[in-house]
């Protein structure tokens, strides 16, 4: 086994799945202004999809994985609906809100699904070798589900209606209602897209972490390092963020140890925010 | 969320009443109580004061679990004599979720309000929360994990868990039996419990001459993806994989990783619980030679004639049909099996009266342990004698099943290495006069 190209394949598994949170963290911010909290346990509720209807229900993974897609978007729906539209003007509230969302999401998995981790069989074991270094068919799988579902998001964005208009409503939401935009269905799109993104990463990840009803938490702590690394409002930055961090953190776990990899990744953090304090691709005051 | 429950149209009223439902219960978590059954007139109240959710609810709720076993049983025979009088035995639980302040309040309302006799807990990090308490108040405590003593508790017993000065017995066992394995690589979380054993494993080793390859590899608690760790540890190729005292959530993917990684040596580690289930992750084959602490109490070992735990086979039995087996865990049993010392004490003080129990049960400096006599110990690395130590059980998995190896001495390992434990822990500043 070859340790660089190992903790490299390590990174890049890493870097799929916390960019897919990171840029559903930064979707709901850029479009609707709120901060949420939440968004740790939408990629728990995400992974218990997987529980749910995988492991307990022997459906078939990629099925549970669509599934835990959907489902985690209807719920962002829901909190935009519920949570987030009455307190558009209000951010702290929406903040506030989102923690208590999170609250009930964690009891709701702990009266489903007991306290105690989820058991998750893999549904596959098939391996193979990388220039020495061994990547398993789970998280090549992870890897590519990135790439496709974020140049996905990327083409939605870029090319189709909707997406100019979640654009437009990013950059200066005043003006885009001025043109006509509605602000509730460019919320409901962003939340859906964004609350998806978080359900998708926890269901693709869900056979290779041990989910708890309280795995959100670290989750959203390394989801906010890289957004304010990337740039608070920047996908782009969101996805080089995941980037940066994940390899940095990987590669410090490896040849330091786990404890030292945290107090860099936040030492990496505040670095960025002294050099540059909008990230490294954020703009300097949201519209 | 049950498919049940999904399958259910939910109509308006139901679900106001569900959550109605839902928020009265979310009350009763928010004040942590757990009433697990109801008192009557001739009732002795113990505390059950560990957690019961998050990450180490599985060194809780199955103690927990255990003791309804237990309380039944006793209860069914008439209760706990003392002087005279039979008392039922009831459970006050209260979830810290392995947190200090949590645990602090806890303390304060299973004494003040709950006027409990005796307070059992998982201990670590959630001991300083209630030390104070258990100095003021006198009362008596437990700890599974006896890196909480010091002499400034002396109310506080670690009974049965003589945690993690019983590993030495593993890597003893494994040094004899398989002397070919010379290196090992180890990590542990970053915490109160991972650092005295890795302190632990460190003495086991040195002093069956089994070299470390690397420095011990600490990790956050927090840590999800276990790949980076695994791929440190197996960077020396090391022929023994150490798993310390990790907490399930972390032996079951650090298996599933070494297995994904290409593992092929041997494993060592304090706890295996569900251990059917890294099974059904890795393979049998993997899986094979697992060494651990704690045996499954249908072992027919158990059924020895030193071991003290009452019918092992039957509690075992009792355990899966009402929680299921693969629920059994490193704590199903140790929690009753501190109930058995207590009401012994109890009974022969004639008082359930903390001071009096404690006295009855230190009365001669011998026990009855879970696994055969023990004395009481540990000046030399607690400071106060309060530790119940004699033998332990060496585990293995063997075809898929644990399989108990040996009972071995840890008092005759100790007489041999203790210099060593005490470098060691001095090292990691585990001494209970190091700790803050």
């Amino acid at each position: 086994m070859d340790l660089l190209w190992q903790t490299a394949v390590n990174a890049t598994y890493a870097a799929s799945y916390m960019a897919l949170i990171a840029v559903g963290l930064v979707m709901i911010f850029g479009v609707m202004g709120v901060i949420n909290f939440a968004h740790g346990e939408l990629y728990m509720v995400g992974a218990y999809c997987v529980v749910f209807l995988y492991a307990q229900e022997n459906f078939p993974f990629l099925l549970a994985v669509a599934a835990g897609l959907i489902f985690v978007g209807l719920v962002g729906l829901v909190m935009e609906r519920t949570l987030f539209r009455p307190l558009r003007d209000n951010p702290l509230g929406g903040l506030i809100a989102s923690i208590g969302f999170l609250l009930i999401l964690q009891t709701l998995a702990v009266f489903g699904f007991g306290r105690r981790m989820g058991h998750v069989p893999p549904w596959t074991q098939g391996k193979f070798e990388v220039f020495g270094a061994i990547l398993t068919y789970q998280r090549l799988f992870v890897i590519a589900a990135a790439i496709v579902l974020l140049g996905a998001l990327w083409a939605f964005l870029k090319r189709s209606k909707f997406g100019r208009a979640l654009r437009a409503c990013a950059q200066d939401a005043e003006a885009a209602s001025l043109q006509g935009i509605s602000m509730n269905q460019t919320a409901r799109i962003a939340m859906f897209i964004g609350a998806a993104l978080a359900g998708v990463a926890g269901a693709l990840t869900a056979p290779l972490v041990s989910p708890t009803p309280y795995i959100g938490h670290s989750i959203i702590v390394t989801a906010f390092i890289i957004i304010i690394v990337g740039g608070v409002g920047s996908l782009e930055g969101a996805v080089i963020a995941a980037v940066l961090y994940a390899f940095v953190h990987t590669f410090v776990t490896t040849f330091f140890d786990g404890v030292v990899a945290n107090i860099v990744g936040l030492a990496l953090m505040l670095a960025v925010l002294v050099v540059r304090p909008t990230g490294l691709f954020g703009a300097k005051e949201r519209a | 969320m049950s498919r049940k429950s999904l399958d259910r149209k939910i109509s308006r009223r139901k679900f106001l009443g569900t959550s109605a439902a839902s928020g009265a219960a979310l009350a009763a978590m928010s004040t942590g109580l757990s009433r697990v059954s109801f008192a009557d007139s001739h009732t002795i109240k113990i505390g059950f004061l560990a957690p019961l959710t998050g990450p180490v609810a599985a060194w809780g709720k199955p103690g927990l679990d255990g003791c309804l076993i237990w309380a039944d049983w006793v209860n069914s025979k008439g209760g706990v004599n003392i002087g005279g009088q039979s008392y039922n035995v009831e459970f006050i639980g209260y979830d810290n979720e392995y947190d200090a302040a949590k645990a602090r309040t806890g303390a304060t309302k299973l004494i003040k309000e709950d006027g409990v006799k005796f307070v059992m807990m998982l201990g670590g990090d959630t001991w300083p929360g209630v030390q104070e308490i258990a100095a003021r108040e006198g009362m008596l405590f437990s700890t599974l994990l006896p890196s909480d003593l010091s002499p400034d508790s002396t109310t506080l017993l670690a009974p049965c868990e003589v945690h993690p000065i019983y590993n030495v017995t593993g890597v003893e066992w494994l040094a004899e039996n398989k002397p070919d394995l010379k290196t090992a690589a180890m990590c542990a979380q970053d915490d109160s419990l991972g650092k005295p054993s890795v302190a632990t494993y460190l003495a086991a080793f040195e002093a069956a001459g089994i070299e470390m390859v690397d420095e011990p590899l600490f990790f956050d608690p927090a840590t999800t993806d276990f790949a980076p760790v695994m791929t440190r540890l197996l960077s020396a190729n090391p022929d023994i994989l150490c798993l310390d005292t990790c907490y399930a959530d972390y032996v079951h993917p650090l298996c599933e990783q070494a297995f994904q990684q290409g593992y092929q040596g041997q494993i060592i580690s304090c706890t295996a619980d569900f251990y059917q289930k890294i099974i059904e992750k890795t393979s049998e084959e993997f899986m094979e030679g697992f060494i651990f602490q704690f045996p499954d109490f249908d072992d027919p070992a158990l059924n020895s004639e030193g071991v003290n735990f009452v019918n092992p086979n039957e509690f075992y039995a009792e355990y899966a049909k009402r929680y299921g087996a693969s629920e059994w865990s490193a704590v199903s049993w140790e929690y009753a099996s501190i109930m058995d010392l207590w009401a012994d004490a109890a009974s022969s003080a004639g008082s359930a009266e903390p001071a009096a129990v404690l006295e009855a049960m230190k009365a001669d400096g011998t026990g009855k342990h879970a696994f055969g006599t023990a004395d009481w110990w540990g000046t030399e690395l607690f400071g106060i004698d309060n530790a119940l130590v004699g033998n332990w059980p060496v585990v293995v998995i063997e075809g898929g099943k644990a399989t108990i190896k040996d009972f071995r001495s840890i008092p005759a390992w100790w007489d041999q290495h203790k210099d060593l434990m005490i470098k060691h822990m001095t090292d990691l500043g585990q001494m209970w006069n190091q700790r803050g």
